[in-house]
Order: structure tokens, then C-alpha cells, then sequence
């Protein structure tokens, strides 16, 4: 069992790398991940929002439903912690 | 207010789960009521959504006015329109029915658990109806948090199959992640038609290759495609009665329809056909998923055990009929994505029922119960004939369309799976209904009185009145399939 | 060559961490083991992301200095500034890790109260011996 799940996690690494090995250097400024969405955030954010820290306007207002699912994750494991956990009083011995 | 139906389906379960507890504190018997309230007025809005898009066309709905792919975005068009409605009805039917059920199996945590169980409907209902790929992500870990806990508070034994579960459900949905993130890297954009876009001159990147290599990994996980399924049949098995109609139904389905999205409404169609072989290892896929399905459900003695096995096999049909690739298949595999909730649906709640009145599983232990429960075991037929194909229930028209789709495109072995599953179907369900008929109680021969068997102790009003509506819903879908075919599915099928 | 090593290395050394995670994951047999994997292999996925966001050069923090009082009259120079969206995808990611492990943990007391073990193999030699 140790032995597959060695050859499986190699498998799974050397697929991940595989995959990387077409990406965009590190830290490569006119990297598509930097040049498409992002400028628009860095640009709009100040009289759209009026919000100087980019990542707040972007949590907040423009992906601000995402925080709600974040929220609503947390929510969740709440709920789910109290219904494992909670032990009736009149089962308690 | 019509036009924000889109965000009221997800918003209102969700806003009842947040009100659910604080109910709770005041009147126990009320969390019920609320939660079944909820679950209707949700339907009603995906009614609305749905004769909404049949009559205008896809509907866009911009969260915050954001523009898309700056902002998130909600698309509703055929496809999604009906996997909403498919979620809230059963969802409310379950809701309806898991009154008795859960009084019986959990009787201090039902407040939590209706809580719970609003948050999960909540996180199904916002994987299907997102336009983007982050925000699927999160409502998919809403519905799975949710999912591990209904599950872990069944029976002895069901903390552990939840563990397991556990842990390859975060392997599927962390490797739906770094799915995302190549292609993020690669594009810049998470919006599912924005990455369309950009994405046909990047098709022969490594990079993308693994993307939609990790992205279906993931979701393959997620959907207990054969060899990946391990943690099904221990956990909806061993979850409660209401959980396993609820969850068995839907998490499969949805994560086929989240592969049918990524296949052809995030990459373009002829990737998956021309360019790399994926079509051609998904029909393979369930061809061994069927067969393993079948044979491993010939081989269980515990009756939701043999259901779970058969959720397997059904997956193997979607999965291969995608695979097959040309409209008739996809035809049927989208007609089965909605008849196999319907049926998984009617065949749970049976077996919920069975556990309720008889506290067993065992198939050993179904002996007169055509008697005892004639309605219920009418229900039971009709799941069973709806599995196994037979007119005029809806499950002979999907596997008739899945069946031309295949020889349609000469993939012989997949037809040989899918009519020897259907005989193996044959087998396992009339197994048990000759037990329920033919064998009489042994208990009532010996007694003096023979009224002990011929009394009926059917179950309550509030468990039974929703697995009948399900029977009827696959008999009414199976008269108006061609309806269906010709006002939704056939708009919903990409474009090969 | 090395170019190509400098350019990448940041990528396969998240990957080398995720291998970690996800082979403690599968192949450690204590349910807490199990735990910590999954932690490893979540946290590693994060870093991924964030490593994405950096930029060469002369690059700060994506907060816009001077900006009120200004109002538009200084252009934003788009390459000063850091990436904004991985940071912003991974605080969702980050908080339904910690929502994840939460879950599991509560399913792994529930586990020792009826077992009082928390290895896999004592488990399942106790559930075939019927107790």
C-alpha cells in the first residue's frame, strides 16, 4: 500500500511538472496572469471604489460574493462541529 | 423582482440556514416548517428561471453590476436551468420526507441537522448555476463540509467512512484548485467564457494539458468514477436515511455536470475529440465502470449497499455517453443526468422507509413485505423497472438514446455494457421482489391469528406521500420526455 | 539551462511540498497523520498561487500610496504594484482549509470516542470483531 501510494504521489509530481514546464518565469512581469484582469483592479480600483488597498477592493467589492462563500464555508463547519460533536446531558455518564 | 431569481435560488436556503438556529433556540418543532418553506419558495424561483431561459435565452446575471471578468457572473441556459429545478425538488421532496426519519435516527441534533442540511442545498445550487471557476470552487466545499457532516452522524461505523471520505474528497476538489490555477496562470481570467476565448491559441501548451488532466482527476474523485469510488458505497451506506436520498441523488450528478461544463463550455469541444484522446478514455472509463458497478452490486446482501453500487454503474452511463461524442449520446447523457437523480431519489427513499419500519437492511429481512407496505413496494417497482429500462419509465428512453448514440459512433463493447447491466439490473431487482412477494413471513404462519400478515403497517403520511410523488415524477417524465427533449435538452447539448 | 532552473524552481518546489502532503495523506495509517497531510498539501497549493504574484524589478505591496487627495492626477504604473487576485483567492482558500481541517478533526474525535484509538488497522481489526 506504501508502494502504490509512493508511485502514485511520483506519478502525480512529475505530471504537475510536466505542466510547468511551459509557464511563465518567475516573477515575469508581462505574464498573462499580470496583464489581462489585474490592470484593471490596479487602475479602476481608486475611483470605482475608493479603496487604496487593491486586495480589499477586490475581496470586497468586486469579488465580494466569493467572501460571502468564504463566510458561508466558515458557517458550515460550525454548524457541522456542533451537530458531531455536541453529546446530549442525558447520555452523559 | 424577477429578473434577481438567479441569486434568490442560492441566497433563500441560505438565509434559512443562517435563521435556522436561532428558531431552534425558541420552538424545536418549528426548524421543520422553516426549512420546508425555504426549499419551496427556492423551487418556485427555479421554475420562474427556468420557463425564464426556455422563453428569453441564456440570462446573465452580474453580481455587483461588476462587468465580467472583473466581477463574478451567474449564467443560466438550458443545461443549468434544469439541473436547478432537478436540485430544489428533490431537495424539497427529501426535506418533506425526512421528518420521521430523522425523529427516529437523530432525535436530539434536528435542529442542527435541518441547518445542515439547507447549507448543503445551498452549496449545490451554486456549483450549477456559477460562471466562474473560483466561485464553483467555493460552493463546492460548501456542499462537501456539509456533505461530511450529514454523513459522519449516521450509524456505527459512519465516523470512519466519513473519514475516508474525507480525504479523497479534498484530493478531488484540491486538485480541481490546481486545475484552476494553471489555467489562471496561463490565461489571467477565472470567468468561464472569458477563458473560453483566450484559451484555443494555448491548446497545445503542456500547461493546459495538465490543467484539464488535473481538472478531471478531480472531478473523477468527486463523481466515484470506477476505480476512484472506494469511499461511496461505506459512506452512503452508512449515513441516515434522509442523507443518503439527499446526497446520493445530487453530489454525482452535479459533478457530471460541472465535467460536462468544463469539457465543452471551458474548452472548446474539438480539444477534448480532436486534439487529445479525452473522449475516447471517457467512454473507456465507463464501460469498466458499468461492468464493475454491475457485478460488484450482484454481490451485496444489504440493499443500500446494492443501490450504492448501482450509483456507480450509472455514473459509468454519463460518463461514457459524454464520451461517445456526438448529439444523440450527449442527448441521452444529459436525459440520464436527470432521470438517474429521479430514480436514485425514489430508490433511497424506499430504502429509508425499510429502515424506518423494519430497522433492517439485510435482503434476507424483506420477506412479505408486499403485504406489509404495498405502497411503498409499488414505489419500489417502479424504480426498479425504471432502472432497468422499461416503458413508459423514464430510465428506457435515456438508455435508448445512450444505446443509438453508441452504435452511432461503433463503440460495440459500450453497447454490450449497457444492455448486459440492464440484464444484471433484472436479476438483482427481482431477487428482491420475489422475496417480498413469494416467501411468506415465517412468523405469521406459526401464530393462530393469520391477520398478522395481512395487516397493512405502512409508513407515515409524511415519508410515504413524497417516495409516491417521486414514482409518479418517473412515470410523468418518461410520458413527456420527448417534451423535455425537444424544450430544454436540446438546447442544452454543446455544439460538437 | 539555468535560466530556465532559475525561472521555475519556485513551481517545483511547491509541487515537491504537495507530493509531500499527498503522500502522507494516502499511505500514513494514524488518522491525525492523515490530518497533517492534507494540511501540508492544502498550504503548498496556497503558496503555488502566491508565488504567481510576484513581479521583477522595483515591485511593493498592491496598496496605492497618495491616494486620497490626488484623485486621478497620478497614472498608476501598473508594474510597481504586486498582483492583487492570487492574494485575494487565496484568503477564500486559507479559510476553507482551516474550515476543512476543523470538520476532520471533529470527525476524528468522533472516531476516538467510540474506538479510543486512532489507528486505521486497530480500528478495522476492532469493527471485524464485531465491537
Amino acid at each position: 500500500m506504501k508502494a502504490l501510494s509512493l508511485i502514485t504521489a511520483i506519478v502525480v509530481g512529475v505530471a504537475l511538472i510536466y505542466g510547468t514546464l511551459d509557464m511563465p518565469k518567475w516573477g515575469d512581469p508581462h505574464s498573462p496572469a499580470s496583464s489581462h484582469v489585474s490592470p484593471y483592479y490596479l487602475h479602476n480600483s481608486l475611483e470605482q471604489t475608493a479603496t487604496p488597498n487593491v486586495v480589499t477592493s477586490v475581496l470586497a467589492d468586486y469579488r465580494g460574493y466569493d467572501t460571502l462563500g468564504e463566510t458561508t464555508v466558515i458557517f458550515t463547519a460550525g454548524m457541522a462541529c456542533i451537530l458531531l460533536l455536541r453529546r446530549s446531558r442525558r447520555r452523559q455518564k | 423582482m424577477v429578473a434577481q431569481t438567479p441569486i434568490l435560488i442560492v441566497v433563500i436556503p441560505l438565509i434559512a440556514a443562517f435563521i435556522c438556529p436561532l428558531i431552534g433556540l425558541f420552538r424545536r418543532g418549528l426548524c421543520y416548517f422553516w426549512m420546508v418553506l425555504a426549499l419551496l419558495v427556492c423551487t418556485i424561483a427555479s421554475i420562474k428561471t427556468l420557463y425564464a431561459v426556455i422563453d428569453g435565452g441564456t440570462i446573465h446575471y452580474r453580481l455587483g453590476g461588476w462587468p465580467p471578468p472583473f466581477g463574478i457572473e451567474y449564467v443560466v441556459d438550458h443545461l443549468n436551468a434544469m439541473m436547478l429545478i432537478v436540485i430544489s425538488v428533490i431537495s424539497l421532496i427529501v426535506a418533506v420526507y425526512s421528518k420521521e426519519s430523522v425523529e427516529q435516527e437523530l432525535p436530539q441534533r434536528a435542529v442542527y441537522f435541518y441547518t445542515v442540511f439547507l447549507l448543503q442545498v445551498t452549496g449545490f445550487l451554486g456549483i450549477v448555476i456559477t460562471g466562474d471557476l473560483f466561485n464553483l470552487y467555493v460552493f463546492l466545499e460548501i456542499a462537501s463540509l456539509a456533505g461530511y457532516a450529514l454523513i459522519a452522524i449516521g450509524e456505527d461505523g459512519a465516523p470512519l467512512a466519513c473519514f475516508r471520505y474525507i480525504v479523497m474528497g479534498t484530493i478531488g476538489a484540491c486538485f480541481y484548485l490546481l486545475g484552476i490555477g494553471y489555467i489562471y496562470i496561463s490565461t489571467g481570467s477565472l470567468n468561464m467564457a472569458d477563458v473560453q476565448e483566450i484559451l484555443p491559441g494555448l491548446y497545445h501548451s503542456k500547461v493546459i494539458v495538465t490543467a484539464i488532466a488535473f481538472l478531471l482527476a478531480g472531478l473523477a474523485v468527486k463523481m466515484a468514477l470506477f476505480p476512484v469510488h472506494v469511499w461511496l458505497p461505506d459512506a452512503y451506506t452508512k449515513a441516515p436515511s434522509a442523507v443518503s436520498a439527499l446526497v446520493a441523488p445530487l453530489m454525482t450528478k452535479i459533478s457530471l455536470y460541472v465535467m460536462i461544463r468544463i469539457l465543452f463550455s471551458v474548452f472548446k469541444p474539438h480539444l477534448s475529440i480532436q486534439v487529445l484522446p479525452i473522449t475516447q478514455i471517457m467512454v473507456w472509463a465507463g464501460f469498466v465502470a458499468i461492468c464493475a458497478g454491475a457485478i460488484m452490486a450482484l454481490a451485496q446482501k444489504d440493499f443500500k449497499r446494492m443501490l450504492c453500487y448501482i450509483v456507480v454503474a450509472e455514473v459509468g452511463y454519463i460518463v461514457g455517453g459524454v464520451g461517445l461524442a456526438n448529439t444523440t449520446a450527449m442527448k441521452g447523457a444529459i436525459l440520464h443526468i436527470l432521470n438517474d437523480a429521479v430514480m436514485t431519489a425514489g430508490l433511497f427513499t424506499v430504502a429509508g422507509i425499510i429502515m424506518y419500519k423494519v430497522k433492517s437492511r439485510k435482503l434476507s429481512d424483506f420477506k412479505g413485505l408486499f403485504r406489509k407496505m404495498p405502497f411503498t413496494m409499488a414505489a419500489f417497482v417502479v424504480g426498479a423497472l425504471s432502472i432497468i429500462g422499461v416503458p413508459p419509465t423514464c430510465g428506457f428512453f435515456s438508455k435508448w438514446y445512450l444505446i443509438q448514440g453508441a452504435v452511432i459512433a461503433n463503440q460495440w463493447a459500450f453497447v454490450a455494457a449497457l444492455l448486459g447491466s440492464s440484464l444484471i439490473n433484472v436479476i438483482l431487482f427481482f431477487r428482491i421482489i420475489e422475496i417480498g412477494y413469494v416467501f411468506h413471513d415465517s412468523h405469521g404462519e406459526n401464530t393462530h391469528n393469520g391477520d398478522v400478515t395481512r395487516r397493512i403497517e405502512e409508513a407515515p403520511f409524511s415519508m410515504l406521500i413524497p417516495t409516491i410523488a417521486v414514482a409518479l415524477a418517473i412515470i410523468l417524465i418518461g410520458f413527456y420526455n420527448q417534451t423535455i427533449l425537444s424544450k430544454i435538452i436540446q438546447f442544452a447539448v454543446p455544439k460538437i | 539551462m539555468f535560466d530556465f532552473i532559475v525561472g521555475h524552481y519556485n513551481y517545483w518546489m511547491y509541487i515537491g511540498l504537495m507530493m509531500i502532503g499527498f503522500y502522507a495523506m494516502m499511505a500514513k495509517r494514524n488518522l491525525i497523520k492523515k490530518i497533517i497531510g492534507m494540511n501540508i498539501f492544502q498550504s503548498a497549493i496556497i503558496f503555488f498561487y502566491i508565488s504567481t504574484s510576484v513581479k521583477k524589478g522595483n515591485v511593493t505591496v498592491p496598496i496605492l500610496e497618495h491616494a486620497h487627495g490626488d484623485h486621478g492626477t497620478h497614472a498608476i504604473d501598473v508594474m510597481q504594484y504586486a498582483n492583487p487576485l492570487p492574494h485575494v483567492l487565496m484568503l477564500t482558500a486559507i479559510v476553507v482549509m482551516v474550515a476543512t481541517l476543523g470538520v476532520a478533526l471533529a470527525v476524528a474525535i468522533m472516531v476516538y470516542r467510540r474506538y479510543n484509538t486512532l489507528e486505521e488497522d486497530e480500528i478495522i481489526l476492532s469493527m471485524r470483531r464485531g465491537g
